[in-house]
């Protein structure tokens, strides 16, 4: 099987070779038969690494510890469930997967795009095998992941504990679906730049995958965060750091081209602009591999360096050579007549939001590579933490809250002072009055009363679009309330899917200042001892132990009270796992609209019976889920099949692609 | 026109601005140095009361824990010391720490320690990382080596 796997990557280079010749030479010389070999051999790419990937999962499940990657991944005890996630769990077998679904995003997009497009395809086709092959090479030449041992190991070395949790097995695929399919409006970027078809079939094309990207992102983030908080005991469940950094700088700048391309889609302004932000995405999901897979910033996150280094780096100077080269090249036919009419419009909420999301980018970027910078400048490693993001994107993540109570709701073009009094009146007074009733309750801490009443400001105004829409169905069409909401999402989904996106948002910012009111406290206690935080009293009862083939561990049992009465019992462990020879926390968390109570056992003194416990009580983290859910629902919304969409999707097609044929025939 | 556009032009330069005094602002608040104990203990001289962030490993036989009071003292020294005479310590910095300790915190072990070094020549440390399990690779080979052999 291994042998098949190695030969069928191998054969996937060839043919993505032959693939971008083809195409590229078809369109060159016009021979429509080239082309459509060439999309042919895309798809036979997308099957031999199927059939790679195949092999390398039959070698993990039928455990062949003979290949070097099952040993050092996985084990014979190890669940079926987290073998299957050993596949991307190390270096050479997280190379083949991404491989695996950029050949699939691939052939989806040829599948789509057979008969429309055509002009753009063979560039399409090309760029993304490119980028296929980049991968392939890596796995032929440099990390074979059928590499045999010398010898046959009688047992693996086991996946790395701290991958060994549910959250773990989608959180990766999860991002990777969304690093992955940042290629694609890339792929479509670069084709509309070659070809000097810069309009908006491209956008429309990859209106679509850009989301999808988001989508992915959003939600690879989301249970990052999640996994982090369960599994890292730290209490927390961001830590900027630079593996985390990696996976939320694209977000940045992919949020920001979801805005401003409706501002190019109504006012056909911000090409460039635009243009940029696709290629910046993707170098981003680029740059960000790079960071997990080289090794130089040092990360918690980083469970498989390596020297893969300078090929990213090298792949990256390459993909920002082509991309700023056509885009000069292009910048002549880019610009645009139109301009901007007043500072009281979307499209200034919009570029303004545009400019805070790329600065938060920047900032994070900045940060994330600074050791490097001033190692280089100055020859001292300077690193910054947590405290330096928390600062920085901190400020600019509040007025990105602030314009996302205005933007959706303001006019385009140019508000009237009256328009603006009546829309924006009702949500200003509820966020004041939230802000003023904070300050008298004697909240003091200023951030989280601007967060809070932001958050009310926001929330109001998107309540009064649906309200205000729903009502007017209610008086014109007769319908009854649930009736009338529910067309109106259907009937304009981009704009009610992007509301329902914002409420979740809000209340994730919502969830992330409950942070500012976080309490912690470490304390060592002996059995039968109890101890006080915030309103609960923990008492600690004992530890039991309990052991399979996998892992040994200590579980302390501690109760939780709160006014004398009993209301839970956590069991918080300590855990070692036999094969890794490593010793892992596992929390207990016990989670509650108002604050989540989180129970690290610290240590256990086996020969005094001590044990150390470290407790947080962490305010509304809850509603940073729940808001992720909601996030992710909205999105849905918003990617729901669209009629209408459709139609005019079509329309803005048809000249194009009969030019299209006029030129393949 | 002209006008119109240079409001926008302002307030893109009040953002771009702000980010950019944030940055550098924020970068002079929470900086700290990253040494490799070597490099610690070339330049400790100067580095009384400033934020480090030192590599090194933790001496066998130093580790101090008192689980009570959650209190830890060890002694950093370098990744290879190099040859030290018969009977004399190798060098190395005090390290002091109250808390949890981190799961893969023992004797040998490499870890990076962020804290103040203070004139009494002793790192207060706020943070103690251990080194990411990746680099436990080399004992995996190593152990599966020795099945080899």
């Amino acid at each position: 099987m291994t042998h098949l796997g190695t030969l069928a990557l191998y054969l996937a280079s060839l043919l993505a070779v032959y693939a971008i010749v083809t195409s590229l030479w078809g369109v060159r010389t016009r021979r429509t038969a080239w082309i459509a070999s060439g999309t042919q051999a895309a798809y036979a790419v997308g099957g031999c690494v199927v059939i790679a990937s195949i092999a390398l999962l039959h070698a993990l499940l039928t455990r062949d510890f003979n290949v070097e990657y099952v040993a050092s991944y996985s084990s014979s005890t190890l669940p079926l469930h987290y073998t299957v996630a050993a596949f991307w769990g190390g270096q050479k077998g997280s190379l083949l997967f991404w491989a695996l679904i950029h050949c699939f995003f691939s052939a989806i997009v040829l599948f789509q795009n057979r008969t429309r497009n055509q002009e753009l395809m063979p560039y399409v086709t090309a760029t993304l095998m490119i980028i296929a092959l980049f991968f392939l090479g890596l796995l032929c030449f440099i990390t074979p992941p059928f590499e045999r041992l010398s010898f046959i190991p009688d047992e693996g070395s086991d996946l790395n504990p701290l991958l060994q949790n549910y959250w773990m097995t989608i959180h990766p695929p999860a991002l990777y679906l969304g690093f992955i399919s940042a290629s694609v409006p890339f792929a479509f970027a670069l084709a509309a730049l070659a070809t000097g078809k810069l309009g908006d079939v491209w956008i429309r094309t990859t209106r679509r995958w850009a989301l999808t990207s988001w989508f992915f992102l959003s939600l690879g983030n989301l249970l990052g965060g999640r996994w982090a908080y369960e599994v890292l005991g730290w209490g927390g469940y961001w830590a900027w750091d630079p593996v985390e950094n990696a996976a939320i700088m694209p977000w940045f700048t992919a949020t920001a081209y979801l805005h401003s391309v409706m501002i190019q889609e109504k006012k056909d302004m911000l090409k460039v602009w635009n243009m940029t932000l696709v290629i910046l995405t993707f170098v981003l999901t680029i740059f960000g591999t790079f960071l997990t897979r080289s090794g130089v910033i040092s990360s918690v996150h980083s469970f498989t360096q390596s020297g893969l280094g300078p090929y990213f780096l090298t792949f990256l100077a390459c993909i920002l050579t082509v991309s700023i080269g056509l885009l000069l090249y292009r910048l002549p036919d880019l610009k645009s007549e139109n301009e901007f009419d007043s500072l009281l419009s979307r499209e200034a909420a919009f570029l303004f939001n545009n400019l805070i999301l790329v600065g938060l980018a920047f900032a994070t970027f900045w940060g994330t590579i600074f050791p490097i910078l001033s190692e280089w400048v100055r020859g001292v490693k300077i690193t910054v933490g947590p405290p330096f993001f928390n600062q920085v994107n901190g400020p600019l993540g509040v007025m990105l809250l602030f314009l996302t109570g205005i933007g959706p709701i303001i006019a385009w073009r140019r508000a009237s002072w009256s328009s603006l009094g009546r829309q924006f009146t009702i949500p200003l007074v509820v966020g004041l009055a939230l802000g003023g009733l904070l300050f008298v309750l004697g909240y003091r801490n200023y951030y989280a009363v601007v967060i809070f009443s932001l958050a009310g400001f926001v929330l109001t105004g998107i309540l009064a679009e649906f309200s205000r829409g729903t009502r007017a169905r209610q008086v014109m069409l007769h319908e009854s309330p649930p009736q009338a909401l529910g067309r109106l999402i259907g009937k304009n989904p981009r704009r009610y899917g992007g509301y329902i996106v914002h409420v979740g948002v809000v209340l994730i910012f919502f969830g992330v200042a409950g942070a500012l009111f976080t309490i912690e406290k470490q304390i060592t206690v002996s059995a039968e001892q109890s101890f006080e935080v915030g309103r609960y009293t923990l008492l600690y009862t004992g530890i039991t132990e309990r052991e399979d083939a996998h892992i040994a561990a200590q579980v302390a049992t501690v109760n939780i009270l709160v006014d004398g009465q009993q209301i839970d019992t956590m069991h918080p462990e300590k855990r070692f796992y036999k094969k890794q020879n490593q010793p892992t926390t596992e929390v207990d968390i016990r989670p509650t609209l108002v604050e989540d109570l989180y129970l690290v056992l610290g240590s256990y003194d086996e020969p005094s019976g001590l044990a150390t416990f470290q407790v947080f009580i962490n305010p509304l983290v809850s509603w940073i889920w729940i808001g992720g859910l909601i996030l992710i629902l909205g999105t849905c919304v918003i990617m729901a099949p669209n009629p209408a969409e459709r139609q005019a999707f079509a329309l803005a097609r048809t000249p194009a692609d009969i030019r299209g044929q006029a030129i393949a025939e | 026109m002209a006008a119109k556009q240079s409001k926008f032009l302002i307030g893109a330069l009040l953002i771009v601005g702000a980010v950019g005094y944030l940055i550098y602002t924020s970068i002079q608040e929470t900086k700290v140095y990253y040494f490799t104990i070597d490099e610690f203990l070339l330049k400790k001289a100067t580095l009384a009361n400033t934020d480090v962030r030192v590599a090194g490993r933790v001496q066998a036989g130093s580790i101090q824990w008192d689980p009570a009071a959650l209190t830890l003292t060890f002694r950093l020294m370098p990744i290879e010391p190099g040859t030290i005479p018969v009977g004399a310590l190798p060098p190395g910095v005090a390290v002091s720490y109250q808390g949890i300790l981190p799961d893969m915190f023992a004797e040998g072990r490499d870890v990076i320690v962020e804290g103040l070094y203070t004139p009494e020549q002793q790192l207060v440390a706020s943070t103690i990382m251990t080194s990411c399990p990746s680099k436990y690779e080399p004992e995996i080979e190593e152990r599966l080596t020795r099945a080899d052999g």
